[in-house]
C-alpha cells in the first residue's frame, strides 16, 4: 500500500520516547494525496459527459467537462492545502488499567489558514473529524482499546483531509511516538499477609503509638475514615475546619504485598497486587511492594502508590 | 552601568564562594523588580547573600525573623499613644526599609505571612486606614526551609506566585568550602564590602531593563514554553499569565546584565528553572515540591528557535 | 478501508448538502423544460416535496414497490410522450427522471452523490439543446449549486454554512476557469467515436426541398436568422449575393422539386474564372444536410461535397449552429459541355397543364431562335409588362403558370421563376429553379452579413453552349430594388414588413438605437458561434496554426502540458502564498545551517538554543569556530535584536561558512 512509505516522518519522530513538544508539521514529505472513490466516480462521470462532448461535437459539454476536470484539478490544491502546514503534538497519555480505553492526546495548531474536515485516527476506518480556525488549535484524544498491562504503544496516526469536494483524499501517516502506561487490572482477592504484619490487620485496633514530635507530619484536612482521635480539636476551636494530625509511617504496622507469596500465574498475581496497592492507598495505609528483584516502601501516598502501580504494570518488561 | 553591575557581582561572589549562577540570578531579579524566594536547609549562605547584596547595591537592609508567634503588626508597624503629643504616633515596622529578609517565612503564621504579601505585591501599607508607601526600591528576599521539617506552614501556591524566583543555594562546591573552612566564614567579610551603586544608579538601571528588545520570535518561544506547560498531561497545572510576564521580565534583566539589549532564547533558558520551577507542579506529584524535573522537560523538548 | 469508505458513504446527507441538491435540481431541470414533456415538472415537484416531508420525518421513504412503481410509471410515460425510449430525446427525458426519482430515494451520502454526478450529465445533455451566450451563462449556476452541494456533503462547520459553502464553490470555479480555457483551447476535437443523432429541432423555418407558389413568400414573414457571412477582403456587391441552397429541376405542373439523380456521386465539369471569394458561414440549424454558397464553391466540412446540380451537400442534416469555410468562383464556367441526362432533366415538363404559356413560349422561340435573345426577350416582358412584386400573391389553381402570366401578374420571386423556368423549358432552353437566400443585411459592428429567413428567394439558371449554366433572375426586373437593398425597401410603406412577427427585432430597424443594439448583440452571439461553438477541427486548427505557426501536434501537445503545468503552478501560488511566510527568511538560514553542520554530525536539540548549539559546534569545529559564531551572531541580532541587516548579509555568512567547511567531516 501506498501508505506504506513514511519517509521524512521517522527521523522527526522517534519512537522512543514522546518527543511531543516539538512536533510535526505536515509539508510534502510526508502527504500523500490521491483520487478517492467519489473522484474515481467523478472521473468515469468526466469521460462520459467527454464522450457525450465528442460524439455530438458540442463545445459546451467541452466547456462543462474541461470545466469540471480543473476544478478536480484545483480540488487537488485546495485538499493539499487543507493538511499542508499543519502541526501535530503528541501529548503524554494518562495511565490507566488494563482493559480500559487508552487515550492519546494530540494537539492540532494550524497556520494562518482554517482547516475544515481534519480526520484523525489509527486507521481510515475510524476517524474522528476537526475544523481547526485559522492560528487555532484543537485538542483531540485518540482512544485505543488497552488489553494488557505492560507499555502500549500508540501505533501510528492518520491524518486525512477530503475536503472540499471530497474527490481527493490527502493523507500522512504520522509515527506519534506515544505510549501508554497500563497498569494490571485490578482483581479482587483475598491477600495472605506477610509474617509479622498480621497483628496491625484491623483498623480500629491500631494504636497511635508513637505520638513523639519527630513523626508529626502536619496537619491535613479531615477525610471521612479518618480516626477521631488524630483530630485537631484546637484548629477546629479556631474555625479553620476539621484537620487530622498527620503522622508518619509508624514501623512495623505496614502491609508487605509480596509477590511471592502468592499462588496463581503471575498476571493474576499482578492484578491481586494491583488491587491491594489501589486499596491500601485509598485507606492511607503504608505498604511494601515486594517484587522479585525490588522493592518499594514502606511508604504511602500518591508517589508510592503511583510507583507501585509503575512497578506491577512494567514487572518482567523491559522498558 | 554594567561595569560596576559586573563589580557588584564580583564582590559577593568574594563573600559567597561558588554560587556565581544563584547570585547572579539573585541580582537578575532585583533589577526586574522581583522579589526572591530562598529555600534551603539552614546555614547555606541565605543571609549572607541578602546581606551582601544590600551591602553592595547600598540598599538598607533590614532582618525580620519570622516565627509562629510573629504577628502581622510587628512587620508592619503600629500606633503608639503618645502622652506628650497626646495623639497616637505611628511606629513603623521593619518593613520599611529598602531590603528586607524575611527568615524562616513558612514559620510565621498564614496571617502574618500574607501581611508581608501584600505589602509585597502592592508596594505600600494600609494600617489604621492611612496608605504608607515602601521605599523605593524595594526588594524582599524571603527564605524558607524545605516543607518536610515539621511545624511549618508552606506557602500556597497564589503566595508562591508573588515571588518572581525560587532560587536554592545547595551545598558549596568541594573547593568552595574547603576555602571557606580556611579562610573563615563569608559573613565576617561583609563589613570590607563597599557600596557600588546608589538609590539612583539602581532606579536608572531598573528603567532601562523594560526597555531590552523582545522580538516577536523570542515572544513566540515564550508561548511554546507556556503552551507546553498548558497543554502536556504531565503538568498539574500550566504557566499563568503572570508567569510568562515574569518569565519575559527576567529574561530581559538577564539579558541586561549580560550586557546585550535585546533577549536571545538562552536568556529565557537561564531564567526558567527559577522562575518556573515554583510555579509548575507534575501532575503525578501534586504534593511535591517542584517543577525539576518539568523545567528540564520544557528546556529539552519546546523548539527554541 | 472498504469499511471505512462505506462507512461514510453511508452516513446522512447533511443538510446544507440537501438544500443545494434541491436548488441545482431546480436549476438544471429548468433549462431542459422546453423539450420535457410537462408531467416531468409535476414529478419533480412530487418528489421534492416528498423528499422535504422525509427530512422532516413527516414521510417515510418509499418502499421497493413504490420505487418500482414510480420507474415503471415514467418509463412509460417517457415511452408514451416520445415513442420511444431510444434517442437522444428520450435519453434525455429519462436521465433527467433518473435525476428527479433518485431524490426520493436519496437516504445517504452516496445517493447524494449519485444525484450530483446526474445532476453534471443532465447539465451537459442541457447544452445540447440550448447553446447561447446567455444559456452558458446561466448553466454557471446549477454547477456552482452542485459543487456546492458537493461540498456541503463533507462534514465541516464551513460546509453547515450555505453561503460559505456557494463561495468556496464559486472560488473553485474561477480558480478552475483559466485551466479550463487551456484545455478547451488544446484538447482535439476528435471525430466522433460513433454516430449519434443530435436534438431534433423542431419548428425550424427554412428552405424546403420543394418549391409550391406561396412558399417563400411565407418565409419572407419570418425574421428568424437563416445564417450569417463573414467575408475575408471587401464585400461583394448586394446583387452578387446569391446564395445556393437547392436546385429543384423536377416540375410537376405546380411543385418544382429535386431529382434524386442529381444526388449523383460524380461531380459536375467546372472551371475556375475570374477573382475568387473566400468566406466563411455559420449556418443556423436548419435540419437540412445542404449548405449554403455562392457560386461555384469549395471546401466546407469534410463530408460535404458539390453534387451534380452545383449544390453544396453534406452527410448529416445541420441541427446546430455549424461554421464553414468556403471558397467561390462567381465568374466560374458551369459544364460547358452539358451531360446529356442534366440537359435532358433541365428540359422535363408535365405532359399537359399551362397551354397558354406552351403557346407563349413557341411563339417566342419562333421570334427568336438566339436563346440569348429568347431570354432577354423575356426579361423584357417582365420588366415592360405590369407585374407586381408582393408578399402577398393571390391563390393560383391548376394552371399556375398561365394564371400569374396572364391573368394576376402580382407574384413573389417563386411566381417568377417558376414562370421563366417554365417558359424557357418549353421554348427548348435547358432552364431549373434555384433557391435559397438572395443578399443579407451587413452588421457594421462585426463587418459581417446577416441573412435572415425573410431574404429567401428562388432565381433561375438556363443553359447554352459554350457558357454553360448562366443564372438569371426575373425579379430583377419587376423590382430591382429587392434585389439591390433588400426585401423592406422593396415592399415599400404599403405592405407590411414582417407584420405578422410584431417580435421580431428585425422589424424595428427603423428605430436607430434599437437597430444598433440589435446588431451589436448579434454580433456577440456571431462571435460566440464562431470562436466557442464553431471551435472545431478545422477552426481550432487554424486557430492554432496562427499561434504557433504550424500545427505540429507533438509541440501542441507539449504547448498544453506546459501551460496546464505553469495555470496550475500559478493557482497553487495563489492558494498558498508563499510569500506570506517571508518573515521566516531567517529560520529558513538558520534550518540549512543546521543541515550544514548535521552533516558534520552535529545535531540541534529542539529546545538547544542557537548560541548554545554554536557554542558546541565552534568547539567541535574549532577550525570554522569564527564563521559558525558570525552566522549566529548576526542570525541573533536580525531575529532577536531586530536589527535590519543589509539584506542578504546573513545569506553571505552562510555561505561563507558552506565554502569553508569541507562537505563531510574527513575526521570521522
Amino acid at each position: 500500500m501506498l501508505a506504506e512509505s513514511l519517509k521524512g516522518v521517522r527521523p522527526r519522530w522517534p519512537g522512543r520516547i514522546v518527543r511531543a513538544a516539538g512536533g510535526v508539521r505536515l509539508d510534502r514529505s510526508c502527504i500523500f494525496i490521491v483520487p478517492s472513490r467519489v473522484g474515481l466516480a467523478f472521473g468515469v462521470a468526466l469521460l462520459l459527459m467527454l464522450l457525450a462532448a465528442i460524439n455530438y461535437r458540442n463545445n459546451l459539454a467541452y466547456v462543462l467537462t474541461f470545466l469540471l476536470g480543473s476544478v478536480f484539478m484545483v480540488g487537488v490544491l485546495h485538499t493539499y492545502r487543507n493538511l499542508a502546514g499543519l502541526r501535530l503534538q503528541a501529548g503524554a497519555p494518562a495511565a490507566l488499567f488494563a482493559g480500559g480505553q487508552a487515550r492519546f492526546p494530540i494537539r492540532l495548531d494550524s497556520d494562518g489558514r482554517a482547516r475544515q474536515a481534519l480526520a484523525l485516527g489509527w486507521s481510515s476506518g475510524d476517524l474522528q473529524l476537526h475544523d481547526l480556525p485559522a492560528e487555532g488549535s484543537a485538542s483531540v484524544e485518540l482512544s485505543l482499546p488497552a488489553p494488557r498491562r505492560g507499555w502500549l504503544p500508540a501505533p501510528r496516526l492518520r491524518v486525512e483531509s477530503r475536503f472540499p469536494l471530497g474527490l481527493m483524499v490527502a493523507w500522512s501517516w504520522i509515527d506519534p511516538g506515544q505510549r501508554a502506561l497500563v497498569y494490571p487490572q485490578p482483581l479482587a482477592g483475598d491477600l495472605p499477609l506477610s509474617a509479622g504484619a498480621q497483628e496491625a490487620a484491623e483498623d480500629e485496633g491500631r494504636q497511635a503509638c508513637g505520638e513523639g514530635v519527630d513523626d508529626y507530619q502536619g496537619l491535613r484536612a479531615y477525610r471521612p475514615g479518618d480516626s477521631k482521635r488524630r483530630l485537631d480539636w484546637k484548629a477546629y476551636s479556631r474555625g479553620r475546619g476539621l484537620l487530622v494530625k498527620d503522622f508518619a509511617a509508624l514501623e512495623g504496622s505496614e502491609f508487605c504485598l509480596d509477590f511471592s507469596a502468592l499462588a496463581g500465574d503471575g498476571e493474576s498475581r499482578l492484578s491481586l497486587l494491583c488491587h491491594w496497592v489501589l486499596d491500601l492507598s485509598e485507606r492511607q495505609r503504608p505498604f511494601v511492594l515486594q517484587l522479585p528483584g525490588q522493592r518499594l516502601g514502606p511508604n504511602s501516598g500518591e508517589a508510592h502508590r503511583e510507583a507501585c502501580l509503575r512497578a506491577l504494570a512494567l514487572y518482567g518488561e523491559a522498558s | 552601568m554594567r561595569a560596576r553591575l559586573e563589580s557588584c557581582l564580583q564582590s559577593i561572589d568574594r563573600v559567597l564562594l561558588g554560587k556565581e549562577l544563584q547570585v547572579r540570578l539573585a541580582l537578575t531579579c532585583l533589577l526586574a523588580r522581583g522579589h526572591l524566594l530562598l529555600e534551603d536547609l539552614p546555614g547555606m549562605g541565605k543571609t549572607t547573600l541578602s546581606h551582601a547584596l544590600a551591602r553592595v547595591l547600598g540598599l538598607g537592609f533590614q532582618r525580620i525573623q519570622f516565627t509562629a508567634d510573629l504577628l502581622p503588626g510587628d512587620i508592619l508597624g503600629t500606633s503608639v499613644f503618645d502622652k506628650e503629643s497626646a495623639q497616637f504616633v505611628f511606629h513603623p515596622g521593619p518593613i520599611f526599609c529598602e531590603l528586607i529578609l524575611a527568615d524562616e517565612i513558612n514559620r510565621a503564621t498564614p496571617k502574618s505571612q500574607s501581611a508581608l504579601l501584600e505589602a509585597m505585591e502592592e508596594g505600600q501599607v494600609t494600617i489604621e486606614g492611612a496608605t504608607r508607601p515602601l521605599p523605593s526600591p524595594f526588594f524582599v528576599i524571603a527564605t524558607q526551609n524545605p516543607v518536610t521539617q515539621g511545624g511549618t506552614f508552606a506557602l500556597p501556591e497564589s503566595q508562591l506566585d508573588r515571588f518572581l524566583m525560587r532560587l536554592s543555594l545547595g551545598y558549596p562546591a568541594r573547593a568552595a568550602e574547603k576555602a571557606l573552612l580556611l579562610a573563615g566564614s563569608g559573613r565576617q567579610r561583609l563589613p570590607e564590602l563597599e557600596p557600588v551603586l546608589d538609590h539612583a544608579a539602581l532606579a536608572a538601571i531598573q528603567a532601562e531593563i523594560p526597555r531590552v528588545r523582545v522580538s516577536d520570535a523570542l515572544v513566540d518561544y515564550v508561548l511554546r514554553l507556556v503552551e507546553a506547560t498548558r497543554s502536556q498531561p504531565q503538568f498539574a497545572w500550566g504557566l499563568s499569565p503572570r508567569g510568562s510576564l515574569a518569565l519575559l521580565a527576567a529574561a530581559r534583566a538577564w539579558a541586561y546584565l549580560a550586557g546585550r539589549d535585546y533577549v536571545i532564547p538562552e536568556d529565557v533558558q537561564a531564567v526558567l528553572p527559577a522562575v518556573a520551577g515554583h510555579r509548575l507542579r507534575e501532575r503525578a506529584d501534586p504534593a511535591g515540591q517542584g517543577g525539576g524535573t518539568l523545567v528540564q522537560w520544557l528546556l529539552r523538548e519546546v523548539a527554541a528557535v | 478501508m472498504t469499511t471505512a469508505k462505506s462507512g461514510a458513504a453511508l452516513q446522512p446527507i447533511p443538510r446544507v448538502g440537501l438544500t443545494w441538491l434541491l436548488v441545482a435540481q431546480l436549476l438544471v431541470v429548468l433549462p431542459h423544460l422546453g423539450h420535457l414533456p410537462l408531467w416531468i415538472v409535476g414529478l419533480w415537484l412530487g418528489c421534492a416535496a416528498w423528499h422535504i416531508q422525509i427530512f422532516r420525518m413527516r414521510a417515510p421513504y418509499p418502499n421497493g414497490w413504490i420505487k418500482a412503481g414510480l420507474m415503471l410509471g415514467t418509463g412509460f410515460g417517457v415511452y408514451l410522450s416520445r415513442g420511444g425510449l431510444i434517442g437522444l430525446e428520450a435519453g434525455v427525458v429519462l436521465l433527467i427522471a433518473a435525476f428527479i426519482l433518485k431524490l426520493v430515494e436519496m437516504r445517504s451520502r452516496r445517493d447524494a452523490l449519485v444525484v450530483i454526478f446526474l445532476g453534471f450529465f443532465a447539465l451537459a445533455t442541457a447544452g445540447l439543446f440550448e447553446d447561447g451566450i446567455l444559456a452558458a451563462l446561466y448553466y454557471l449556476l446549477p454547477l456552482a449549486a452542485l459543487l456546492a452541494a458537493l461540498i456541503g456533503l463533507q462534514q465541516s462547520a464551513l460546509a453547515a454554512d450555505p453561503w460559505a459553502t456557494l463561495r468556496l464553490a464559486g472560488s473553485l470555479l474561477l480558480q478552475a476557469a483559466p485551466l479550463m480555457l487551456l484545455l478547451f483551447l488544446f484538447f482535439p476535437r476528435i471525430e466522433p467515436l460513433w454516430s449519434l443523432p443530435g436534438p431534433r429541432e423542431r419548428g425550424v423555418t427554412g428552405l424546403s426541398d420543394s418549391m409550391t407558389p406561396g412558399d417563400i413568400a411565407e418565409l419572407g414573414q419570418s425574421g428568424a436568422l437563416a445564417f450569417r457571412a463573414s467575408f475575408e477582403g471587401p464585400l461583394p456587391e448586394r446583387s452578387r449575393l446569391y446564395w445556393r441552397a437547392l436546385t429543384l429541376e423536377h416540375f410537376d405542373g405546380r411543385r418544382w422539386s429535386q431529382v434524386p439523380e442529381a444526388a449523383q456521386v460524380e461531380p459536375p465539369l467546372w472551371e475556375k474564372r475570374g477573382a475568387p471569394l473566400a468566406y466563411s458561414i455559420v449556418m443556423q440549424p436548419s435540419n437540412r444536410p445542404w449548405l449554403y454558397s455562392l457560386d461555384v464553391a469549395e471546401g466546407g466540412p469534410d463530408d460535404a461535397r458539390l453534387l451534380a446540380d452545383f449544390r453544396l451537400q453534406q452527410r448529416r442534416p445541420v441541427t446546430r449552429p455549424q461554421l464553414y469555410r468556403l471558397t467561390s468562383w462567381p465568374d466560374a464556367q458551369r459544364e460547358p459541355e452539358g451531360s446529356v441526362p442534366a440537359l435532358q432533366r433541365a428540359l422535363q415538363l408535365p405532359e399537359r397543364g399551362n397551354p397558354q404559356s406552351r403557346a407563349w413560349a413557341a411563339e417566342l422561340r419562333r421570334r427568336h431562335p438566339e436563346p440569348e435573345a429568347l431570354v432577354q426577350a423575356l426579361l423584357g416582358h417582365f420588366g415592360r409588362e405590369a407585374f407586381h412584386y408582393t408578399l402577398k400573391p393571390p391563390r393560383l389553381g391548376r394552371d399556375s403558370v398561365d394564371e400569374f402570366l396572364f391573368a394576376t401578374r402580382r407574384g413573389f420571386c417563386e411566381h417568377f421563376s417558376s414562370a421563366m423556368t417554365f417558359v424557357l423549358r418549353a421554348a427548348g432552353i435547358p432552364a431549373r429553379v434555384v433557391t435559397g437566400y438572395q443578399g443579407g443585411e451587413f452588421n457594421p459592428a462585426g463587418n459581417y452579413l446577416l441573412v435572415h429567413q425573410f431574404d429567401a428567394h428562388a432565381w433561375v439558371e438556363y443553359w447554352q453552349p459554350p457558357r454553360g449554366w448562366t443564372t438569371v433572375d426575373p425579379t430583377f426586373q419587376v423590382a430591382p430594388e429587392r434585389i439591390e437593398r433588400g426585401l423592406q425597401q422593396a415592399l415599400g410603406e404599403e405592405q407590411g414588413f414582417l407584420e405578422e412577427a410584431p417580435l421580431s427585432l428585425a422589424r424595428y430597424r427603423s428605430i436607430d438605437w434599437l437597430n444598433r443594439l440589435r446588431l451589436s448583440w448579434d454580433n456577440l452571439n456571431y462571435g460566440w458561434q464562431r470562436w466557442v461553438l464553431g471551435y472545431q477541427g478545422e477552426q481550432q486548427m487554424q486557430v492554432l496554426r496562427s499561434w504557433f505557426g504550424k500545427a505540429d501536434l507533438r509541440l501542441l501537445g507539449l504547448t498544453a502540458v506546459a501551460a496546464v503545468a505553469a495555470t496550475l503552478l500559478l493557482v497553487a501560488l495563489w492558494l498558498f502564498k508563499p510569500w506570506r511566510r517571508e518573515g521566516d527568511a531567517q529560520q529558513r538560514l538558520f534550518q540549512r545551517f543546521e543541515k550544514l553542520l548535521a552533516r558534520h554530525g552535529l545535531y540541534r536539540a529542539p529546545g538547544e538554543g542557537p548560541r548554545a548549539f554554536a557554542e558546541r559546534a565552534a568547539q567541535r569545529l574549532p577550525d570554522h569556530a569564527g564563521a559558525i559564531r558570525t552566522f549566529v551572531e548576526l542570525f541573533e541580532a536580525q531575529r532577536y535584536g531586530g536589527q535590519q541587516g543589509a539584506p542578504g548579509e546573513l545569506g553571505r555568512a552562510l555561505r561563507q561558512l558552506r565554502r569553508a567547511l569541507p562537505w563531510r567531516s574527513g575526521e570521522e
